[in-house]
């Protein structure tokens, strides 16, 4: 599903962001990214969503090599996979279902399927009787999850989730990763970057550490290591 | 799918001119104060052109003949000038008829009624009023009459001159016209900015709703179609307003200008009336070019791919 072949990121001038990185990250998995600050993280992160180019390597994702992506087809790119960043918000001034609507209306979808998948989706994450809220009415945890609803509607095979638990108290943070897990029971492969030592060793799944820009370890039902 | 498309792109474009409702105000504003400027140098040629046609229509050649002269020999001058290829027309007045034109032109100066009432019979002969074909074939014409054979029944020839009026005219109208496009370019100019400063604001305020539409995956033309289409509204809205301004302006004008120029082909009104699409069209095209420009410009510059 995604596979890296000895990627380098550089940033100007030197700054190292990721050092010759090998990965296979197969369909279905569920999968940590954990590490220090400024380790990499979302810097790989972003690189899966052609947000940032590899500076040497491959990124291969479902067999499409998207190392040096054409511009134009970024979007089809990004329609595959969903993502949740830290920094990613909700549009104050829409409400929840129109926040989640919005996705599909500027990629296209018609005002059926848009009537069709947007229920859907809040269904999935358990807010379809807070569609017509602002996200101010909402709590932190509500939001994310609204986030991740909206990650969904394009029906994504991958979903990247750069720390979403990161501003979440215990309680909201358990409630997302259950729902991360739910939705990795349907079959997304899930790429979850994250600080959180709990909630990496309460997945027991994939744990890949990261450490100035190297993998330093790669454990399949791994534990938080520093 | 391509209409709702396209609804969607208007709509987004026509939500972020009401959030910005005072900027678009502006914006507008400078638009409309540009094409204003550049209505008023259309009208000042307009009317410079109908001011240079009418001066133009009063050059004449009078040529007076003696009282004595026989018409027989007025007529053959008639023709002879007719025969050059500068003379357009020529027309004779009879010496009676010259009586009673130059009587009717002082009917109020007693003096020189009185002293005609002392004179015997008609001291005035035959004109013949001759138009050219241009400008320049006046003084041609008056040295082909110098000729012995007519000059010797010629009593007088009088060519109105009035070429330094033109002139004039030309400079004047010149340097309005000058004037007038410097103030217009500058306009523009400073439209240019207004517009691409306003679509880097609108840039600014939707950023979060554009990040948000790069990463869910929309194609680069959605997100920046609703800037194109926000300058193309403004761009309207501006020639709108401006020949709402324009068109009233030039017909309350109408009477003034008329009895100004003294004749009815000063026709501002009228003109604006036959070129409606022309103009106004042509003021569109002008004024969404420069919008589509200027957003060119802004997105290429402040919207980050
Ligand atoms: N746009 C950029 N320009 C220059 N350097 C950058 C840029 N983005 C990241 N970096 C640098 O690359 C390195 C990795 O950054 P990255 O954001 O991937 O770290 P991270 O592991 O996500 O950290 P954190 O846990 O704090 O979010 C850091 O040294 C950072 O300063
Ligand atoms: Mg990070």
């Amino acid at each position: 599903m995604i596979r890296l072949k000895n990627v380098s990121k550089t940033y100007p001038p030197d700054i190292v962001g990721l050092q010759n990185i090998n990965l296979h990250i197969r369909p279905g998995e569920f999968v940590s990214i954990v590490g220090q600050s400024g380790t990499g993280k979302t810097t790989l992160a972003k690189m899966l969503i052609a947000e940032e180019h590899p500076s040497h390597g491959q990124i291969i994702i479902g067999g499409w090599d998207i190392s040096e992506i054409k511009p134009s087809d970024i979007p089809l790119l990004r329609r595959q996979i969903g993502v949740v960043f830290q920094d990613f918000k909700l549009l104050p001034k829409k409400t929840v279902a129109e926040n989640v609507s919005f996705a599909l209306e500027v990629c296209g979808a018609s005002p059926t399927q848009v009537r069709h998948i947007v229920p859907q989706a809040l269904n999935i994450v358990g807010l379809l009787d807070k569609r017509d809220r602002y996200p101010r009415q909402l709590s932190g945890g509500e939001q994310q999850r609204v986030v991740i609803a909206r990650a969904l509607v394009h029906r994504p095979k991958i979903i990247v989730a750069d720390e979403p638990t990161g501003n979440l108290d215990t309680l909201n943070t358990r409630e997302i990763i259950t729902l991360l897990e739910k939705i990795n029971s349907f079959g997304t492969t899930i790429v979850l970057v994250t600080h959180n030592r709990e909630v990496v060793n309460e997945l027991r799944r994939r744990v890949i550490t990261l450490d100035r820009g190297l993998i330093v370890s790669d454990q399949e039902e791994g534990k938080y290591l520093l | 799918m391509i209409l709702v498309t396209a609804a969607r792109v208007i709509g987004t474009a026509a939500r972020s001119l009401k959030r910005n409702i005072w900027l678009t105000l502006a914006t507008v504003s400078v638009l409309i104060l540009t094409l204003v400027s550049a209505n008023m140098l259309l009208a000042l040629n307009v009317l410079g052109k109908v001011a240079l046609s009418a001066v133009r229509a009063k050059v004449d050649v009078s040529v007076y003949f003696t009282p004595e002269t026989e018409e027989n020999r007025v007529q053959t001058v008639k023709i002879f000038l007719l025969s050059l290829p500068e003379v357009k027309d020529v027309e004779y007045v009879s010496a009676a008829r010259a009586l009673e034109r130059f009587s009717d032109l002082h009917k109020n100066d007693d003096d020189v009624l009185a002293s005609l009432g002392e004179l015997e019979g008609n001291p005035l002969g035959a004109t013949l009023i001759v138009k050219a074909r241009s400008l320049d074939a006046y003084p041609r014409i008056m040295s082909a009459l110098e000729q012995p054979s007519y000059a010797s029944v010629i009593e007088a020839k009088n060519f109105d001159d009035r070429r330094s009026v033109i002139e004039r005219i030309e400079t004047v109208s010149h340097r309005i016209e000058n004037g007038g496009i410097a103030v217009s370019l500058l306009f523009l100019f400073i439209a240019l900015l207004i517009v691409l400063n306003t679509i880097r604001m609108s840039i600014y305020s939707r950023r979060d709703e554009i990040a948000i539409m790069r990463l869910v995956g929309a194609s680069d033309g959605f997100i920046r179609a609703p800037f194109y289409v926000e300058a193309l509204l403004w761009s309207l809205l501006a020639v709108v307003v401006a020949g709402a301004i324009v068109m009233p302006a030039a017909h309350f004008a109408q009477p003034f200008l008329q009895s100004f120029f003294g004749t009815s082909g000063a026709d501002l009104a009228g003109f604006y009336r036959v070129n409606f699409l022309r103009v106004f069209g042509l003021q569109l095209g002008a004024t969404a070019g420069l919008g589509l420009l200027a957003t060119k410009i802004a997105t290429s510059r402040y919207l980050k791919v």
